[in-house]
């Protein structure tokens, strides 16, 4: 081995190295926040079993980050004849947009926004442009109030090794028709990719956000580490979609911590339908009277797919409101685990606060777990939990069968039917549409 | 009217499949193309378990006998295959598909009668469907709600009766479709019927009821007494007006006799 390839591999190490190479040319304050949470991530133990948040992953099994390295510095080139077919397939599928973001191996390689929204004061662009062109905002948001690197080991690996990123900033009172879209595309084996969305929407605007991720499937381990933070300022509305469609031998993870101020409104979807190993942690906050968020899960496994779903509610202030609705359909012998929180502070009165995750077998290998929970310290609020795990009801298929329909178009009927109440929730110009059509193809493997 | 039965049952006898306990005992029934006939009995006689072993519901089994339809061997058929050949059956208590709007169930079941390769001409779909539910009077949004989810039983019934209507079927069974409805919705789902079968006069209906007041509005040819799983008398729309005077008591006899033993039959 040449001297040039050791110091490479020693470089691409998730190590203070990587480190001192992703912030080399950073303003100081960025450098001391990198290098602030790489010591909350050196101080951090890997989280193991013993931990209730993560009794049902166990990461000793499940990733080994010694042996990943972070992702290449080369960007590839703003021009889609060069971008790999299924991207570009996979945008061609879309339904219009205020904007695009095209993000390939780590870095943001493409940009682009409706003229007229850029002349409003909208951006949408790399974070690392923003760094320098939009200091102020992104000092003051970045991985301070919404997901500071005390979060875990995972937040404070993200934020220490972060190599680019996506800044969306609505200024205040401007109303986005179309949403955003971002399209993601991962491809080298044995990779860690560490990326951060940094949302701002001003008082009153209005923003949708749809963040894809698609990938082949990896023969070694791929790592993708998303860190989102979402904040919606008062009466502003957001919704941020993020849909998972790597390959296998991928492990996805994803921490999101969503803001919802006075009157805002701050809805959030997660999709799961491919990757080895899932795990999302989204917190939601409601800081503000009249605040709400509606907050929806949909995954579909096979295989031997695992996905973990953490979230928690957290009611800070009187008369918010939140509803999470989780639900997923397991094949093979995939395995989910659900656990969620609704969290409801002293003196925050008048909450309404509610969280379902239901469960549909397909197998008699699948497995799914749900563990929801409450912790109220007021007392005049409106909350419940529920958990469901079935499987295929035969009644139901034997009505369908009974019209003619065959085995697998019943059962097709039946399980787009259960995770459709999820997709009829949300619905943004094709993304139910994409997702479906998706699951079909999981579907038709099905025996 | 011809004369080849749409469907000859011979000796049928079925029990519930993880059971041992037999419920059809040796049923006999032939039923002509136009024909209407309608199967009575008391509670516990058979009457839906019949209605399903036809449908070929696997939570049934039939053990002996045998179900001739259109020339098919009918118990040889998938739920699905006999719908395909003809059949439908109205459900006594129609099932819950959450998520699935009425006009995409349809769809699908509209579609899948059709040869592979054929695609289904959506907007004669469309008019056909706008057209049966005006038949009903359904509202057109009706189309959009989710397969009997919420439904009231009036609901359900007429949304069995707007299925049928798509699905032209050469004969159909419909267990105990007037239970659950008051006198206005039992007259439009009886109208329905009466309007599918003017259209398709080849159309052959197999009713089960406990009750002879469905009667009054779709008429028999034909009406059998059922009990302990066999059908014990047959005869004409008398036999209905027979029962609805005297009820079920002068067949409770038949019960210990009819269980293993030859059928009785008084026509």
């Amino acid at each position: 081995m040449s001297d040039a390839l050791v110091t490479d591999s020693v470089a691409r190490a998730l190590s203070v190295e990587s480190l001192e190479r992703v912030s080399r040319d950073e303003p100081t304050w960025l450098k001391e926040r990198r290098s602030h949470a790489w010591s909350v991530y050196e101080a951090t133990p890997m989280p193991t079993t013993k931990l209730e948040e993560w009794r049902y992953t166990d990461l000793s099994k499940k990733l080994d980050l010694e042996t990943l390295s972070l992702s290449e510095a080369e960007t590839a080139p703003d021009d889609p004849s060069a971008w790999p077919a299924r991207l570009r397939a996979t945008m061609d599928e879309d339904h219009a947009a205020s904007g695009h973001i095209v993000f390939i191996d780590g870095h943001v390689v493409h940009a682009d926004l409706d003229s007229d929204l850029a002349s409003q004061g909208v951006v949408l662009k790399s974070l690392h442009e923003a760094v320098d062109s939009h200091a102020e905002l992104v000092q003051e948001h970045l991985a301070t109030e919404a997901l500071p690197p005390e979060e875990g080991k995972f937040a404070s690996l993200n934020a220490a090794l972060w190599v680019d990123g996506i800044f969306l900033f609505v200024p205040k009172g401007v109303q986005l028709e179309l949403p955003i879209r971002v399209t993601r595309w991962l491809s080298e084996a044995g990779t860690a990719y560490m990326s951060r969305v940094l949302i701002v929407a001003e008082n009153h605007s209005q923003v949708s956000y749809v963040d894809e991720v698609v990938s082949n499937d990896f023969t070694t381990q791929m790592f993708t580490s998303t860190a989102a933070e979402v904040i919606a300022k008062d009466g502003a509305q957001v919704q941020f979609v993020s849909v998972q469609r790597l390959g296998r031998g991928s492990f996805y993870h994803s921490v999101q911590r969503t803001l919802a101020n006075r009157d805002a409104t701050l809805d959030t979807l997660n999709v799961g339908l491919g990757a080895s190993v899932t795990r999302v942690d989204l917190n939601a906050k409601l800081l503000g009277p009249g605040a709400t968020s509606d907050m929806l899960g949909l995954y579909f496994g096979d295989g031997s797919q695992h996905f973990d779903f953490n979230t928690s509610q957290d009611h800070t202030v009187p008369n918010t409101s939140s509803d999470l609705l989780y639900k997923g359909a397991l094949d093979g012998a995939s395995r989910s685990v659900f656990r969620g929180i609704i969290r409801v502070h002293e003196g925050a009165q008048r909450t309404d606060a509610y969280q379902t995750n239901r469960n549909l077998l397909l197998s008699n290998d699948a497995r799914a777990d749900s563990l929801p929970n409450l912790e109220i310290e007021a007392d005049d609020v409106k909350c419940s939990h529920g958990a469901t795990v079935g499987e295929l009801d035969a009644d139901a298929k034997f009505y369908l069968m009974s019209r003619g329909l065959d085995r697998v178009q019943a059962e097709r009927l039946v399980v787009l039917g259960f995770l459709g109440e999820v997709l009829a929730r949300l619905p943004l110009g094709g993304v139910g549409e994409k997702v479906t059509r998706v699951i079909e193809e999981k579907l038709a493997q099905h025996v | 009217m011809s004369d080849t039965p749409v469907l000859k049952i011979k000796n049928l006898q079925a029990k519930v499949a993880e059971d041992e306990l037999r419920i059809l005992t040796g049923l006999d029934l032939e039923i002509k193309p136009g024909e209407i006939h309608a199967i009575m009995g008391p509670n516990a006689s058979g009457k839906s378990t019949l209605a399903k072993v036809l449908a070929g519901h696997p939570g049934y089994e039939a053990t002996a006998g045998s179900v001739v339809f259109q020339g098919e061997d009918l118990l040889e058929l998938e739920a699905d295959e006999r719908s395909q050949a003809g059949l439908f059956l109205a459900f006594q208590y129609p099932v819950e598909i959450p998520g699935v709007s009425i006009a995409n169930f349809l769809r699908t079941a509209v579609q899948s009668r059709l040869t592979d390769g054929d695609e289904l001409d959506i907007f004669e779909f469309s008019d056909q469907l706008t057209e049966r539910m005006e038949m009903l009077d359904m509202d057109i949004s009706f189309a959009e709600r989710h397969v009997n989810d919420g439904f009231s039983g009036g609901e359900k019934k007429r949304n069995e009766i707007l299925q049928m209507a798509m699905l032209k079927p050469k004969l159909a069974v419909m267990d105990e479709t007037d239970s659950g409805l008051d006198i206005d919705a039992l007259k439009i789902v009886a109208n329905g019927v009466n309007a599918l079968v003017e259209e398709d006069p080849t159309m052959s209906i197999l009713l089960i009821t406990h009750y002879q007041r469905l009667l009054d509005y779709i008429k028999p040819h034909f009406v059998h007494v059922m009990v302990a799983g066999q059908i014990v008398r047959s005869g004409g729309p008398e036999v209905a007006l027979d029962l609805e005077a005297e009820g079920y008591k002068m067949y409770e006899g038949f019960e210990s006799s009819a269980n293993g033993n030859s059928p009785v039959t008084t026509a």
